[in-house]
């Protein structure tokens, strides 16, 4: 049984044919071949796999591709601004933010949607916005220094 | 040498780039054409013969193409031990095992027949515990291991279920106690926990017409698990070829053949297609690899001035169902357990012991944190015992250049006392300027460690420099996030006058890159930093040599800077690198540079009595330092700050070094408060998710402090030594200090749960 949907990826309206149960995670990844979004746990619990979904951040381990239809999904591959890496891209490279990556594309994805609600976030709400995107390599202390220079720049620049 | 112009410099990583757009492939993305998916059937029984296999149901389940078990794979491996089957063979030893496999059409296919597989088991007595399992007449797990083949330096004993005894030796310890004035022996023990890389485990294989097998996975020692490869399937080492994909964190878990087992099983009844197997979360904590539980009893001697005399420590390693990484876990974790401090007697019995449990094997830090659990808490009771600072106390013992240590070697370039200070100072140790809050009682602690590397051990790299002037660098180091990539990059950089952004690592591939012996043991900056040096230098050497030729001037008077070559007394007369090689090898010139290192002097420790005079090309030496709050109503710790002092001879990237330094420091945090693989009567692992293992979020960090010390050593490049593991090794240690020091009682158990505090605030007040 298959089901046709028709979502706005990365900016891009796209028309699919998929089994209703296929997870957005398998959907991007097997289906589409975006493998930037990350399977660590495929239980909600590690947050590698978080995308916006119509703006909100989720694990897209947890979301059935039948629930789809109409939605804007943004994944890290459209994080760019054309070119350009966006404002937390920048502060994870400059500031240290990656090592081994792998939890990376999950972080920035939440590091977006935070400073979408909130722009001036203070350490504590960093801490909190984050907790639910585990990372065993960083220590996370190099991960919210970025996500603060971000916050500075996207108030610096008005965006 | 010169002012360094890129080595010393925290350069952003090269590798940050692709990893924050999400374009970096690691192995669980790899997707090959063709290819089949594997799942594998897991023991449900610690200890059982296998009665029964059938898999007829599962063969003609749609879809599937092979089904195999222990009979079509009848390979044995092991890196010291050969006692571990690709697939059971006849029995299992822990549940989790892996005992069948199916490749099929997809993974869900797979995972449909894998459920049809049904087999039948004749139970056998289970151990869940080390002391447990090498009691006299215990029941053998292993009853083949005598006939198994092993490493020379395997040492055994005739208690059941020991697969490998280490022994260390030095004076007389009997003596040492009569000498002394006080005597403390205390047990302390660490649980089981698990690397959690937040990449699962997967491996892709595939064996071609030819007979050649291919294995696509993200391990970190290429070059060892193929000879680990050859040596089970009876192939010489040409006719297997190892890619390594990007890897997701490792912690020492990716090593070896684990997942790479099934999938090569798999692909030789695939008829030439690839096989891809996934470990999904719940198989990565179970059937990959634990950090081992130790149980450690130590016992020391002092003289009433606070000298150490004699220290006598039994530690049993709980190995799991195999030997792994057992027998050198027990050795270099062992050796170094007394602490980095001068004892002149000096006994220690390391005993690695096969359970019931899921597989123990290489975890950052290798044996080092377990042993700094028991000895620094044990130093602090010491000193308490004596009515000495803690401080002062480990002062009048520590290691320090000169000496020799109590396994025969003499020590130098120790960075250890300044790191002492140096952590202590900053966490502010003899000074209290925080009062107890209600109910809060705040405590400070500190630890330290020394940790050696494996010793000898080979790196080989080459460095390619073409006529555009980019460079490529072959070296078998992996990156596994520590930032080796940009490190080799630097050095490669320094020595070649070119800048970062033109050099690259080629992507690891045993048919292509030269040897390496692995990417382990915090030896790449140290090992292969050398040997990209070399490689760059002789490099450096032929384009000077054309040079020369070009300027017409002496080979000595070229110097290299900013993709350069050019007189030093007339820096006018300059030509770009790439240009030199294109006049003389043409547009498609390259210059190939070889460099190759291994330190000489490393020699294994006897393992009679444990002693070397080079174990190590050289040591680790770190103190840390916490302060804590500890609610005495609930028994929970919560961690005020940490410091972390680190020798590492010379940074090469200082911001990578403090950020390994910090990573380390969160493991140890978890390691401290609340990881513990629970393993229940039955030998079923019961929190194999991220929901009920818990490891520390954004929200459980707090204040850290990175110190880095700088003691070179003339032997590493530019002085440098390594730094990949000691940052989580003194660190419960140092928190269980700090929580003795605030509720005057001391817990000898990890982790230090609430409950396990309220419990000891309980015992202590009745």
């Amino acid at each position: 049984m298959h089901t046709k949907i028709q979502i706005r990826l990365n900016g891009k309206i796209q028309t699919l044919t998929v089994p209703p149960f296929r997870l957005l995670l398998d959907l991007l990844r097997d289906e589409i071949g975006l493998t930037g979004t990350k399977e660590g746990c495929g239980t909600g619990d590690c947050g590698a796999c978080t995308v916006l979904l119509n703006g909100k951040p989720v694990n897209s381990c947890l979301v059935l591709s039948g629930e789809l239809d109409g939605a804007d999904i943004l994944t890290i591959e459209g994080l760019k601004i054309g070119p350009h890496l966006h404002p937390v891209q920048q502060a994870f490279v400059q500031e240290g933010g990656a090592q081994c990556g792998y939890c990376t594309p999950g972080m920035l994805m939440m590091t977006k949607a935070l400073l979408e609600e909130n722009v001036n976030p203070t350490e504590e709400e960093i801490r909190f916005a984050l907790s639910g995107n585990l990372c065993r390599c960083t220590g996370y202390a190099k991960i919210i220094q970025a996500v603060q220079i971000a916050a500075a720049e996207l108030r610096k620049s008005g965006k | 040498m010169g002012e360094l112009a890129v080595v010393g410099k925290s350069v952003t990583r090269i590798d940050a780039e692709e990893k924050v757009t999400g374009q970096t492939v690691y192995g669980y993305d790899l997707v090959l054409p063709r290819m089949l998916y594997g799942k594998a059937l897991f023991s449900t029984r610690p200890h059982a013969i296998i009665k029964r296999i059938d898999t007829d149901r599962a063969r003609r389940y749609p879809g599937v193409h092979a089904v195999i078990t222990g009979a079509d794979a009848p390979w044995i491996h092991g890196e010291t031990i050969k006692d571990t089957p690709f697939l059971a063979q006849g029995k299992v030893r822990y549940v989790g095992e892996p005992i069948a496999a199916v490749a099929a059409v997809d993974e869900d296919t797979a995972q449909a027949a894998v459920a049809l597989i049904e087999v039948e088991y004749e139970d056998l007595p289970a151990y869940f515990s080390p002391e447990e399992a090498s009691q006299p007449g215990a029941v053998a797990i292993h009853e083949d291991y005598p006939k198994y083949h092993k490493a020379d330096f395997i040492v055994t004993n005739p208690l059941p279920n020991v697969c490998e005894h280490f022994k260390l030796r030095t004076g007389d310890v009997e003596q040492g106690f009569r000498k002394s004035d006080i005597i403390l022996e205390q047990r302390y023990r660490v649980p089981t926990i698990q690397h959690a890389a937040m990449e699962p485990h997967s491996a892709h294989a595939m064996v071609d017409d030819s007979g050649k097998l291919t294995v696509w996975v993200p391990n970190d020692a290429p070059f060892r698990v193929r000879t680990e490869t050859a040596e089970a399937l009876g192939l010489p080492p040409e006719k297997i070829r190892y890619i390594n994909p990007y890897q997701g964190g490792g912690f020492g878990s990716k090593g070896g053949l684990k997942v790479e087992r099934i999938a090569i099983a798999l692909a030789y009844h695939t008829k030439g297609r690839p096989v891809r197997v996934k470990f999904n979360r719940q198989e990565t904590f179970v059937s990959t690899a634990t950090r081992h539980g130790a149980i450690v009893r130590i016992k020391s001697g002092v003289k009433s001035d606070g000298a150490l005399v004699a220290r006598e420590i039994t530690i049993y390693w709980d190995a799991g169902a195999y030997s792994e990484k057992s027998p050198t876990v027990c050795i270099r974790g062992s050796l170094p357990s007394p602490g980095p401090y001068r004892i002149p007697h000096v006994k220690v019995d390391g005993y690695a012991v096969y359970t019931n449990k899921p597989v123990a094997g290489a975890f950052r830090g290798y044996g080092i944190p377990q042993g700094a659990w028991a000895c620094e808490q044990h130093m602090d009771d010491l000193a308490k015992r004596l009515r000495m600072d803690p401080l002062e106390f480990r002062l009048k013992n520590i290691f320090v250049d000169g000496d020799i240590a109590y396994w025969g070697e003499e020590l130098h370039n120790v960075g250890l006392k300044e790191t002492l200070l140096k952590a202590t100072d900053a966490i502010g140790w003899g000074k209290t300027e925080r009062l107890d809050p209600k109910a809060f009682k705040i405590g400070k602690g500190f630890a330290c460690i020394a940790k050696p590397t494996r010793t000898p051990t080979t790196s080989n790299a080459s460095v390619l420099v073409n006529s555009q002037g980019k460079v490529t660098i072959l070296a078998g180091t992996v990156e596994i996030g520590q930032g080796c990539s940009t490190m080799l990059s630097q050095v490669a950089a320094e020595e070649l006058g070119i800048p970062l952004e033109n050099i690259r690592m080629h992507p690891l591939d045993t048919d292509v890159i030269p040897f390496d012996s692995s990417t382990t043991s915090s030896r790449s900056t140290f090992h292969m930093g050398n040997a990209v040096r070399h490689a760059a230098i002789h490099a450096r050497e032929q384009i000077a040599e054309m040079t020369s030729g070009i300027l017409e001037a002496p080979v000595e008077e070229l110097r290299f800077s900013n993709a350069q070559v050019f007189l030093e007394r007339d820096p006018g007369r300059a030509l770009a690198i790439g240009d030199v090689i294109r006049k003389q090898l043409g547009l498609e010139g390259i210059i190939r540079g070889n460099g190759s290192y291994t330190y000489e002097l490393g020699k294994d420790v006897d393992p009679q009595t444990g002693h070397s005079d080079h174990a190590s090309a050289f040591y680790m030496y770190a103190t840390q330092a916490a302060e804590v709050a500890v609610d005495e109503e609930t028994g929970r710790v919560r961690l005020l700050r940490v410091v972390a002092a680190h020798d590492v001879g010379k940074a090469i990237n200082p911001l990578n070094c403090v950020a390994q330094v910090e990573g380390g420091l969160a493991m140890g945090i978890g390691a401290a408060l609340h990881e513990e693989l629970v393993v229940d009567d039955k030998g079923k692992v019961r929190n194999s998710s991220f929901l009920d293992y818990h490891l520390v979020t954004s929200l459980d960090m707090p204040e850290m402090k990175t110190i880095i010390v700088e003691c070179p050593t003339p032997d590493g490049p530019y002085g440098a030594k390594g730094l990949g593991e000691p940052g989580l090794a003194p660190t419960p240690a140092a928190i269980g200090n700090a929580v003795a020091d605030a509720l005057g009682i001391r817990i000898y158990d990890l982790p230090l749960t609430p409950e396990r505090i309220y419990w000891a605030i309980q015992a202590a007040t009745d």
